[in-house]
Order: structure tokens, then C-alpha cells, then sequence
């Protein structure tokens, strides 16, 4: 049974190596950054406490955010996904992202206290 | 259609009733001595002379030396002026037989006064003068004179004198336009409350208002245009006050008074009850003073009982019962119908003349009664009711012989009746209370005796039950009744028996303090809000560079993947794309420290629309350089395939 999970792990990462362009791994790099930084606070307010609830939201909802609109920019950058998405070329999808974030941050700092 | 006329009649009526004003004001004989003595006081020069001598005619009583009063006014008078010859021929004309003498200079004087030119006051004074004189005068001249001065001083003073002097004309002059002027100052009245109607000029402006316009009006036979509501009205306003600052005051209070008690149109009844409003077996009459506004007997009066109904149970007792009158008081032998005890409403009527004015008075009148308690029966019952009670009665006002025991295993009782001392009928007064008190300690513990339909009074004392209001201290107790109301002319507190109660020993408390009802409570001190625990400053060290650490991951991951930044190309809008970028990153951070929403959005807008459109340029250009890329790429492809 583990033999199968494990075959089947390896497998996976092999094909990641091989076959996904560098403009995602570079993405994909990029999006466990974000992760890891969210779990680590995460991880101090479990630890530690809720103190400045505001700023633990804040910091959070940040990661999140960043996340998704990072996913959302692989998705669109993606050659694969090509036909789903005509009339978004990958330009247009990195200035949406850049928007986004700039709302995003706006809201993070004013929330941030 | 009848049915409408009588339902319109009813409301009207309701309408009419509630609006019936009677005098809340008014002058009592106290202060009508007070006003006498005020004007009574030794006058100083020709004014107050003036104000004393005809203010205390007015009341009806005259000064004392007459002849050393007429010295004084012809010693004091300056014959050039027309306002000592108006004061000093007044008050000759108050005092009997005595003369003020007149040169013809003195008449031509008075006479040049009256024209267009002089103020309304000089005219008063003129002719008021020339008439206690007994000179001639022209009373066209004077009337159109006045009707020029009204005209031109629009104050409230100016035309009560001018109404004054109208009514020392001849009837024959043409009064009607100054006539019509009463109608106009009354509009110019202040209501107060619906209760009061004043000039804002104050209380003298008032009462001499109120003389002038009957003065006016029966000189020339025709009621006055005033409502009866308004003649209540003004009569509480000028007799509210019942101390004056002023002779002129006090002169101006006792014409008004003088005007509203003799005059041929309204009549103002003040009715006062003699004493409180109370009657009883010792007192049976309700007596009633009916007098005019100087506290005179009104001689024409006869009073009658409109109806008289219970308040509480709204049934009538009376109806259309005449009182007698005996000494100047009227009086009602209330009692002869036999009222029960309780509170009563009077509706009065006072007729005899068509001048009356507020003869309708509504009066709440109380009956009191002396109340007997029968049948005082105390008993010790047992809970389970295995021994029979023992019935004790006790006749007021003495007390039970043997004292009663009562353990937790028994209940006192008492039943009594309450019951009127003369018609013999079952009362309910407000308060009946049963008082114990401990003799040692102190203590005292009331309960309420309640009375059941039949309005027979029980009251049971379960020991068991109520040994939380003893604080469980056994002992002797005297036992009290008591029993009040505000109908009952002897309200009674009977110590009834003694009864001992035994409580449970253990449950007494050791010192039987006071209840401390009023002492100082404990000062209640603030607890600011805390400030949260923060956790050390090494914890939240160490967990923001953890927090920061993955930052050098994503940099050592991109370098293993080989991300750079070769395509960078040196353009302007590339240029001023990442600057503006790199200032709106700044700007968060501004944003955090500094800025607020409104300011921050302002820059932003500003950064960010340029930003926008450098960024807008280098991808644009960036688009058409990766589309020239894969052209070219697709163009290799197609070119080996073939």
C-alpha cells in the first residue's frame, strides 16, 4: 500500500520536473513561499495567542489573497489552458494580477492597525 | 336628522362644560385689608395724595380728616399744571365738601389742553379735571381729539386713557369708535396657560383696563365685548398678586376691583368653602362663602345644589337642593341625606342676577364617619386541626386577659368587622394593619389585614411560614391594630393581646442588629480595562523572523530555477513602470504609518494612473515581441517539417 503511494509520489514529481514550462515552477515556487509564510502565522497564533486579533487577520487574509491571485495567474499563464481563455493574454493577466494586489494591499494596510 | 341635532347639542354642551372657567385667584378679606392699608398710608405729595383718596373711595371707605386732607391738596396744588390740577380735583371730588377754587386762567388752561397736539394723558387729565370741576366741555372737540391721539400713540396706555376720558363725556357725543377700541385691546391680551390674561405691560395696565372698559361701557349702557372665560380670566391676572410695589399698583388693583364688583354687566362670584370641605355627624352643615371680588356678601345670591353624586361610585345623592342662608354663609345640611363616607362632587349654581359671572362651581366635598370594630375574635388553631380553636373576643378598646401561644405547629388568627359607628354599614378603610413588637428587642413586624367578600377582615399568622420577618426571635409580641383612612374621624391604634411565639431555638441568631438601611455602602472603585498580556518581546522576536525566513527560500528556490532578469529592457515606460510600482509599495507602507483612507486613495490615484499607463506601454510591448517570437518559432517549425 505505501509502496504504491510512494511509487505513485515519485512519479508525480518526476513529471513536474520534466514536463511544466520554468515561468510556472517559477510561479509555483513563488506560491509556497506564500503558503509557508501563512502557516507560520498561523502557527504563532496558535501558540502564542490571538493578541492583536485585527493584525492576525490581516497577516493571514494577506497570504490567502496572495495565493489565490497567484493561482489565478498560473491558470491564466498557462499554455495548456490556452483555448479557455482567448481573449486574456498572458500580458493582460499580469496586470489584472498586479491590480488585484494593489486593492488587496490596501485593504491588508489599512486593516493591519 | 333629530339624532344628529341632539348628538351636536350633547358634544357642544361637553365642550361648553369643560370650558367653564372659575376664579383660581382671587382677593381674600385679608387682603383686601392689606390693599386698604397700602392706600391708607400718609401720603407725601399731591400724586400719592391723589392715589390714596380716590383708591380708597373706590373700596368704599373714606379718609378720616377730610378737612386736613383738603388743606393739604389745595396747599400742594400748582394751578399752571394740568396734571396737579387733575390730581387735586379728583381727589376733592372724593372727599366731601371740599373745594378747589377755579380762576378763569385755570379753566382756559384745562380747556387748550384739549386739542390734537397734547398726549392722550394730557387730555385725560384735562377733562377729568374740567368734569370733577364742574365745568363745561365740548365733547365733539374731545372725541375727535382722542380719535386723532389714538391714532397716533398706538400704545396700550394711551388708549386705555382714552377710553377713561370717553366715559366723562355726554352720551350724546359719538362714543361708538372709541367704544370699538375695547374689542381691539382685548385681542391684544396675552393668554397664559388658558388661565391668566395679561398685557405684556404689565399688571396696572391690566386692571386699569378693565376699569376704564366698564367705566366706558356703562356709561354708554352696552355690555362690553368680553367672553366670561375672559372676565375669569382677567380677574385671575389682576388678583394673583397680592402684595403691590407700587401705589399706583395698588390704586390700579382696587379700581379694577372696585369696576368688577359694581358694575351693570358682569359680576364675578368667587365661592370658597368655610373651613375644609368636609362634613361629618359632629358637622353636618357644608358652609359656603358666596361674595363678589372685593369679598362683599352678594346680598341677590341664592345657591342650589345642581347635583351631587359619589365619586366613587358616580351614583347621585342630591339633586337641586337649595342652601339657606344664615349670617352672610350658606349653608347645606349635607348629612340630613344621609351620605355614606367617602368623597363626593358638588356641581353649584349660583343665580339671582343676570350679571354673574362663573356661577357654576364644581366642589369636591368629603364625608367622614367614626368607624367600630365588632366582633374581634382571636384564635389559636392547630395546623392539623386535631385540638379544636380556641375562640378569645375582645371587645375595643380593651385587651385580651391571657396572652395567646403559637408554635410552629399552630396558626394565630383574627377576624373582625369594620363597620360605621352610626348607620352600622361595613367599611373598607385604606389602611388596616396588624403591628407586632417585641418589647425587648425592639423589633416590629406588619402585616396587612385583607378583607374577603363579605368584608369580614382575617388575617392569619403562620409561624412556620413568617419566621424569616421575626429573624426567628421567640418571645412576647403585643399585638396592635390599626386602622386609618382619610374619611375616618378616629383613626385607631388597639394593642389587642400579647402573643408569644416560639421559634426554632436554633435558628435565632445570636445579636439582633438594626437593619441598616441608610449607612454609607462600600465605595465601589474603578477597574480601568486592563491592558492584554502581551507575550515577550522574545517570542514575537523570534516568530517574525521565522515569518520573514521563507522569504530567502522563494529567493534561493528562484535562483535554482534559474529566473532572471535578462529581458529587461531599458525603455522609459519599463522605467517608470517599476518606479511607480516601487512607490506604491512605499506608499502601503506610508499608508500604515502615517496616512489615513482618504489621502492614501489620493496618492494612489495619482501614483497608480501612472503606473498604469507606463505598464499599460511595456506590455503592450512585451505582447508584440512574444508574438513576433512565437511567429518566428511556428514559422522554424513549419519550415523543417517541410
Amino acid at each position: 500500500m505505501s509502496n504504491s503511494v510512494i511509487s505513485v509520489i515519485s512519479r508525480f514529481l518526476e513529471e513536474y520536473a520534466s514536463s511544466t514550462p520554468n515561468k510556472l515552477k517559477v510561479i509555483d515556487a513563488y506560491l509556497l513561499y506564500i503558503m509557508m509564510t501563512g502557516a507560520l502565522q498561523f502557527l504563532y497564533c496558535l501558540l502564542v495567542g490571538t493578541f492583536p486579533f485585527n493584525s492576525f487577520l490581516s497577516g493571514f487574509i494577506s497570504c490567502v489573497g496572495s495565493f489565490i491571485l497567484a493561482v489565478c495567474l498560473r491558470i491564466q499563464i498557462n499554455p495548456q489552458n490556452k483555448g479557455e481563455f482567448l481573449s486574456i493574454s498572458p500580458e493582460r493577466a499580469f496586470a489584472d494580477f498586479l491590480f488585484a494586489h494593489t486593492v488587496l494591499h490596501l485593504v491588508v494596510i489599512n486593516f493591519i492597525g | 336628522m333629530a339624532h344628529l341635532c341632539l348628538f351636536s347639542l350633547l358634544v357642544l354642551s361637553l365642550v361648553l362644560e369643560t370650558q367653564a372657567l372659575t376664579p383660581t385667584h382671587h382677593l381674600t378679606t385679608t387682603d383686601v385689608a392689606r390693599l386698604q392699608a397700602v392706600l391708607s398710608q400718609p401720603f407725601t405729595d399731591l400724586k400719592s395724595a391723589y392715589y390714596s383718596v380716590v383708591g380708597l373711595s373706590k373700596l368704599g371707605i373714606f379718609v378720616a380728616d377730610a378737612d386736613e386732607t383738603c388743606r393739604f391738596i389745595n396747599s400742594n396744588l400748582d394751578p399752571s399744571s394740568v396734571e396737579s390740577l387733575f390730581y387735586a380735583a379728583e381727589a376733592s371730588q372724593a372727599l366731601s365738601g371740599c373745594e378747589i377754587p377755579v380762576s378763569n386762567d385755570t379753566r382756559d388752561l384745562l380747556l387748550a389742553t384739549v386739542s390734537e397736539d397734547s398726549t392722550a394723558s394730557q387730555i385725560h387729565q384735562s377733562v377729568s379735571a374740567l368734569s370733577a370741576l364742574g365745568l363745561p366741555l365740548a365733547s365733539q372737540e374731545v372725541v375727535s381729539a382722542l380719535k386723532a391721539r389714538i391714532s397716533k400713540e398706538d400704545n396700550v396706555l394711551a388708549i386705555i386713557l382714552a377710553l377713561q376720558t370717553a366715559s366723562r363725556l355726554s352720551q350724546q357725543a359719538e362714543l361708538g369708535e372709541i367704544l370699538e377700541e375695547i374689542e381691539d385691546l382685548a385681542a391684544r391680551l396675552d393668554d397664559l396657560g388658558g388661565v391668566y390674561l395679561q398685557f405684556e405691560e404689565g399688571l396696572e395696565a391690566t386692571a386699569l383696563f378693565v376699569s376704564a372698559a366698564y367705566s366706558l361701557s356703562d356709561h354708554v349702557d352696552m355690555e362690553p365685548p368680553l367672553k366670561e372665560d375672559q372676565v375669569i380670566q382677567l380677574v385671575n391676572s389682576i388678583f394673583s398678586k397680592k402684595s403691590w410695589d407700587s401705589l399706583s399698583e395698588a390704586f390700579s388693583v382696587a379700581s379694577a376691583a372696585a369696576s368688577l364688583s359694581n358694575n351693570r354687566f358682569h359680576v364675578p362670584v368667587i365661592v370658597s368653602a368655610q373651613g375644609p370641605a368636609a362634613v361629618s355627624h359632629s358637622h353636618p352643615f357644608l358652609q359656603l362663602q358666596v361674595t363678589d371680588v372685593l369679598c362683599q356678601p352678594l346680598s341677590s345670591a341664592s345657591v342650589l345644589v345642581e347635583s351631587a353624586s359619589a365619586v366613587a361610585s358616580k351614583s347621585a345623592i342630591l339633586n337641586q337642593a337649595p342652601f339657606t342662608l344664615r349670617d352672610g354663609v350658606f349653608e347645606l345640611n349635607f348629612m340630613a341625606s344621609q351620605p355614606a363616607s367617602g368623597y363626593y362632587q358638588f356641581s353649584v349654581a349660583i343665580t339671582g342676577d343676570s350679571r354673574f359671572v362663573a356661577n357654576h362651581v364644581e366642589l369636591k366635598v368629603k364625608v367622614s364617619t367614626r368607624v367600630a370594630i365588632n366582633n374581634m375574635d382571636l384564635s389559636v388553631v392547630d395546623k392539623d386541626q386535631s385540638i379544636g380553636p380556641k375562640t378569645t373576643r375582645v371587645e375595643y378598646p380593651t385587651k385580651a386577659k391571657a396572652s395567646f401561644m403559637a408554635d410552629s405547629h399552630q396558626n394565630f388568627a383574627m377576624t373582625f368587622q369594620l363597620v360605621d359607628e352610626t348607620t352600622g354599614v361595613e367599611l373598607t378603610p385604606h389602611q388596616t394593619f396588624v403591628r407586632l413588637h417585641n418589647q425587648k428587642t425592639g423589633q416590629e413586624v406588619v402585616f396587612v389585614a385583607e378583607p374577603d367578600s363579605k368584608n369580614l377582615y382575617k388575617f392569619e399568622l403562620d409561624t412556620a411560614e413568617r419566621k424569616t420577618e421575626f429573624d426567628s426571635i421567640s418571645g412576647t409580641y403585643a399585638l396592635y391594630l390599626m386602622v386609618g383612612d382619610a374619611t375616618l374621624e378616629n383613626p385607631i391604634l388597639w394593642n389587642v393581646a400579647d402573643v408569644v411565639l416560639k421559634f426554632l431555638d436554633e435558628e435565632a441568631p445570636g445579636t439582633i442588629q438594626a437593619k441598616t438601611l441608610y449607612v454609607p455602602k462600600p465605595e465601589i472603585q474603578h477597574l480601568f480595562r486592563e491592558p492584554e498580556k502581551k507575550p515577550p518581546t522574545v517570542v514575537s522576536n523570534a516568530f517574525t523572523a521565522l515569518v520573514l525566513s521563507p522569504f530567502l527560500l522563494l529567493l534561493i528556490l528562484w535562483f535554482k530555477l534559474g529566473a532572471n532578469i535578462s529581458n529587461f529592457t531599458l525603455s522609459p515606460s519599463t522605467i517608470l513602470f517599476h518606479i511607480g510600482h516601487a512607490a506604491m509599495l512605499g506608499l502601503m507602507y506610508v499608508y500604515w504609518t502615517h496616512l489615513n483612507m482618504f489621502q492614501t486613495l489620493k496618492y494612489l490615484a495619482i501614483i497608480g494612473s501612472l503606473t498604469f499607463l507606463a505598464g499599460n506601454r511595456m506590455l503592450a510591448q512585451k505582447a508584440v515581441k512574444r508574438i513576433a517570437a512565437e511567429q518566428s518559432s511556428r514559422l522554424a517549425k513549419y519550415r523543417s517539417l517541410r
